[in-house]
């Protein structure tokens, strides 16, 4: 096993002898640590140190791509050679470009000097200090299980054959309760989790409290009748929404005739109070880094601008091929995968009122709290989705009855356009997206 | 592979502090991805994995630690880790001698992915998307991905176990858009098998995965959308056993089951399903997706009835969560790689051939929805809920198939929907899927006969 910089020396030189007209290096290096739980026990204990690479390297105009785990001699070689062959099979006309470094990226604070010093116990001892929470919250609280806490430094570092060479390292840490409660024969399950870059944001009384408070208000819970419902996506389900439906504001997919926002820029593709903005250097942000997969400095963009369709997310490829410049988006599945395009911190702005004073102004209707199986029962091509949901029913403004076992059926382009208000409850559930709760008019429910 | 003088000492390293039980997972595996999109060969990468994990149990407890350095000063690093998590007040083994486990291979390889030029294998991404575009101008975007990898594996514990397998896995998936410029819809294939590249020599016809894809995608886009309601279901084989896998098959794993939290935890020989309901899960079919000569602790596979004529035969155990339950392990424990601690996982899971005829399964079903090819879905194992996606569907009136529908989706929670199955036809076929859980992504067949459910949550607009 060589040392990163004698591998990379190497891997360079092999480069220039093979005739590679540019080449660039991609490596992530990831310390973690983690614990599982369930029923008080600690059930799993995990921690590990992994690197690996990816090269990639132009030949006759045409980009090849391969990547590593093992840091030997051979794998030089391997690497070669699989970018040699990668770059002659290559039919892609459009060039793809390496990143000069030119300009210079930001300083964003990513890391959490305090974590470093915690011990193994003391992370264990907050993982079961939650599930006490959990379990002592409500006599019908059942179970506890799979409950985790993990932490991690994680650092990426760019290096390629025009002299670029930056780097970057954050820390981050979750915690994630989930409870079942029962009440008869009914079974119900609740989850709440955090993620951040600092471990004093990992709070396990807030956590096991709202687990077992989603597990138990979700107690008794049944389907209301088909039918079409005026329906409040909290802020939870909106983010899993975005989640799903993202990959229609990326440059890529439209190039690939894979999103219908394509031959939109300047249209109305949203009501007038949605705006949607991806920030790289939001403070804390989740998906924050100072420059994007292939060394391109960060910067905030206004994808949709008071219902008006702005901007797509751009690579250096895309943007090229559209005739603009690169929004920094570039992004890379881990170092084994090709360069892409993805958002960072994606998120609604905001509205004014609280969700309460929304619900109140409406009167009857549904919110959806948690929606199930986005990966089958959403397409993001034809935005059609049908999703299993939960939540609750609410009448006069008040909650009145908890609902589970439907589906809430639409399409996201349309849906998009029909949203009625957003909420002032922004949050970010799970890491870089985000969105407040948010009005989206009727849709189609599947029940009883 | 794994030198089994330093997988000893790393396993007494790794006892060194009183746990009682140590195993390693040692993995190396060569990827090969091609894409092929906008009719031409968009990216094609070569990729090299290449890591160890190591584990100790003490008691029911288990720490994992893992590491791409598998030099024996860096295994000797991550087993003194583990080592160091565990605190055990128990007295100090040593690991038995290591022997070596032969087993004969199930799973023949006859051309070897890494030895098979990639000039070939482009080939078929070729043919497929060239079938899948004849079908007309309305097929706007296909995207088709070769994929095959080699994965050699060492495992070895503080039994004195030693075992090798390699896993040479080749699939073709194909997805087609087709659109009327307003609207889009996607039809997908991804047939698949634990074969070399000898998959596309009389296994998988590309020419007709593509086709197949288009032909739904076509389907789907002249289809009104789906009604929303309650009403009989009718589900085709092959990927139609996705039902299965999510409305019980997770709920069998021992992950869940061990410590009481899944919906059939203490049910063994009680009645679950219908007593026309048999289903299978089988690690030992040759070549299949889903199948391996061990498992990723490994114990050799297993042909597990999980269900026999309705009644709870059998759970997927493994190693840790069988010690929890006091019962043998089924070879069933797997892990996406060693970045992954190991648990207990679907192989291939099916519902066996029924005694009943397809046309009268239709016939007597008055009103309802016919899925003849379904999407993926998910299951949550505590309360049985699960949702999965029909990617084509046809309505059934008055016992006839009629209209194609789009857009519709099934809900359900297991332990109802399985005592709801009426019928189950004679014709079992499987197909292949990515299915995630606690231990990463795994290859998994599902498969069933054409089956009916007297009463489902149908998701479509109202």
């Amino acid at each position: 096993m060589l040392d990163q910089n004698a591998f990379l020396e190497k891997l360079m030189a092999r480069a220039r002898e093979e005739g590679l007209e540019a080449c660039e290096a991609y490596v992530v290096e990831d310390d973690s640590f983690g614990v599982m739980s369930t029923e008080g026990e600690v059930v799993e204990y995990k921690s590990n140190l992994c690197r690996g690479l990816g090269l990639r390297g132009l030949k006759n105009g045409r980009m090849g791509y391969a990547s590593t785990e093992a840091f030997d001699e051979e794998a030089v070689e391997q690497l070669i050679q699989g970018v040699l062959e990668s770059a002659e099979l290559c039919e892609d006309p459009d060039p793809e470009m390496l990143y000069d470094g030119s300009e210079p990226a930001p300083t964003l604070d990513l890391c959490d000097p305090a974590m470093g010093g915690i011990s193994a116990q003391a992370k264990i001892d907050m993982l079961l200090a939650m599930e006490k929470t959990i379990k002592a919250y409500d006599q019908r609280i059942d179970k506890t299980a799979h409950n985790s806490l993990d932490t991690g430094r994680v650092s990426v570092r760019i290096v390629n054959s025009y002299g670029m060479d930056r780097s970057f390292t954050q820390d981050y840490c979750d915690l994630a309760g989930f409870a079942t409660a029962r009440d008869g024969a009914f079974v119900s399950t609740g989850f709440e989790g955090v993620v951040s870059h600092r471990y004093a944001d990992l709070d396990p009384q807030r956590i096991g409290r709202e687990a077992a408070q989603a597990a138990v208000d979700a107690l008794n819970a049944k389907p209301v009748p088909s039918g079409r419902y005026r329906v409040v996506l909290s802020n939870k389900t909106m983010t899993q929404f975005m989640s799903a439906f993202c990959g229609i504001f990326s440059a890529e997919t439209a190039q690939k005739g894979l999103s219908l926002l394509s031959g939109k820029l300047g249209q109305t593709v949203a009501a007038p109070c949605v705006t949607l903005t991806d920030d790289p250097l939001l403070p804390d942000g989740l998906a924050s880094r100072p420059f994007d997969a292939e060394g391109v400095p960060s910067k905030a963009h206004t994808l949709v601008d008071a219902g008006v369709f702005v901007t797509f997310l751009h690579n250096l490829k895309t943007a090229r091929k559209d005739g603009v410049t690169t929004t920094g988006n570039a992004s890379r599945g881990g170092y084994a995968g090709n360069v892409h395009v993805s958002p960072t911190n994606l998120f609604f702005q905001p509205g004014s009122r609280s969700l309460e004073e929304i619900l109140s102004d409406i009167g009857d209707g549904l919110v959806i709290t948690e929606v199930e199986g986005l990966h089958a029962g959403a397409n993001a091509v034809s935005g059609d989705f049908s999703l299993l949901s939960k939540g609750y029913a609410f009448h006069d403004g008040k909650r009145s009855q908890a609902v589970e076992q439907i589906t809430v059926a639409g399409n996201f382009y349309e849906m998009l356009k029909n949203i009625r208000e957003l909420a002032s409850d922004l949050r970010f559930p799970f890491g870089g997206m985000g969105s407040p709760s948010v009005d989206v008019g009727e849709l189609s429910v599947s029940g009883s | 592979m794994l030198d089994k003088t330093i997988a000893q000492a790393v396993l007494d390293a790794a006892l060194s502090t009183g746990g009682d039980f140590a195993e390693i997972f040692w993995e190396d595996r060569r990827n090969n991805v091609l894409t092929l999109m906008d009719n031409r060969l968009e990216a094609v990468n070569a990729g090299r994995m290449h890591g160890a994990g190591i584990r100790v149990y003490t008691g029911l407890s288990a720490v994992y630690t893992y590491t791409n350095d598998t030099s024996r000063e860096g295994l000797l690093r991550c087993a003194a880790q583990a080592a160091a998590a565990v605190s055990a007040q128990g007295r100090r083994v040593s690991a038995a001698p290591l022997r070596e486990l032969i087993l004969s291979n199930r799973h023949p390889v006859l051309l070897t992915p890494s030895k098979t030029p990639a000039r070939q294998k482009a080939e078929v991404l070729r043919a497929a998307n060239a079938a899948a575009r004849e079908k007309g101008s309305e097929i706007v975007q296909v995207v088709c991905n070769y994929r095959d990898s080699e994965q050699d594996v060492c495992i070895a514990n503080s039994e004195g176990l030693y075992a090798t397998d390699r896993r040479t896995y080749t699939r073709l998936s194909c997805q087609v858009v087709a659109s009327n410029g307003t609207e889009s819809q996607v039809g997908s294939e991804g047939p698949g098998a634990m074969r070399g590249f000898e998959l596309f020599q009389g296994h998988v016809d590309p020419a007709a995965t593509g086709r197949k894809a288009a032909e739904t995608a076509i389907k789907m886009l002249h289809a009104p959308v789906c009604p929303a309601g309650v009403m009989p279901v009718a589900i085709d084989n092959g990927f139609g056993g996705v039902i299965f896998h999510e409305a019980c098959g997770h709920s069998l794993e021992a992950t869940s089951v061990a410590f009481g939290t899944s919906e059939f935890s203490g049910k063994l020989g009680q009645q679950i399903a219908a007593p026309c309901v048999t289903a299978v899960d089988d690690g030992t079919l040759p070549n299949e997706w889903g199948s391996e000569n061990i498992d990723d602790e490994g114990t050799p596979t297993t042909r597990l009835v999980l269900i026999e004529n309705g009644i709870l035969k059998n759970y997927m155990i493994d190693r840790l969560n069988g010690k929890r339950m006091g019962m043998a392990p089924t070879g069933s424990a797997r892990r996406e790689s060693y970045a992954f601690a190991p648990t207990s996982r679907i192989r291939n899971t099916y519902i066996a051939a029924g005694n009943d005829d397809n046309a009268e399964i239709i016939a007597t079903m008055g009103d309802g929805l016919y899925a003849a090819k379904m999407g993926g879905g998910s299951v949550n194992p505590a309360t049985g809920e699960f949702n999965f996606a029909v990617q084509e569907g046809y309505l059934v009136r008055d016992g006839k198939i009629t209209t194609p529908v789009r857009g519709a989706s099934l809900i359900g929670k297991g332990a109802e929907i399985l005592m709801r199955i009426d019928r189950v036809g004679r014709d079992m076929t499987m197909a292949q899927g990515m299915c995630g859980s606690l231990s990463g992504s795994v290859p998994t067949n599902v498969g069933q006969p054409l089956i009916r459910v007297s009463a489902m949550t149908v998701g479509g607009r109202a």
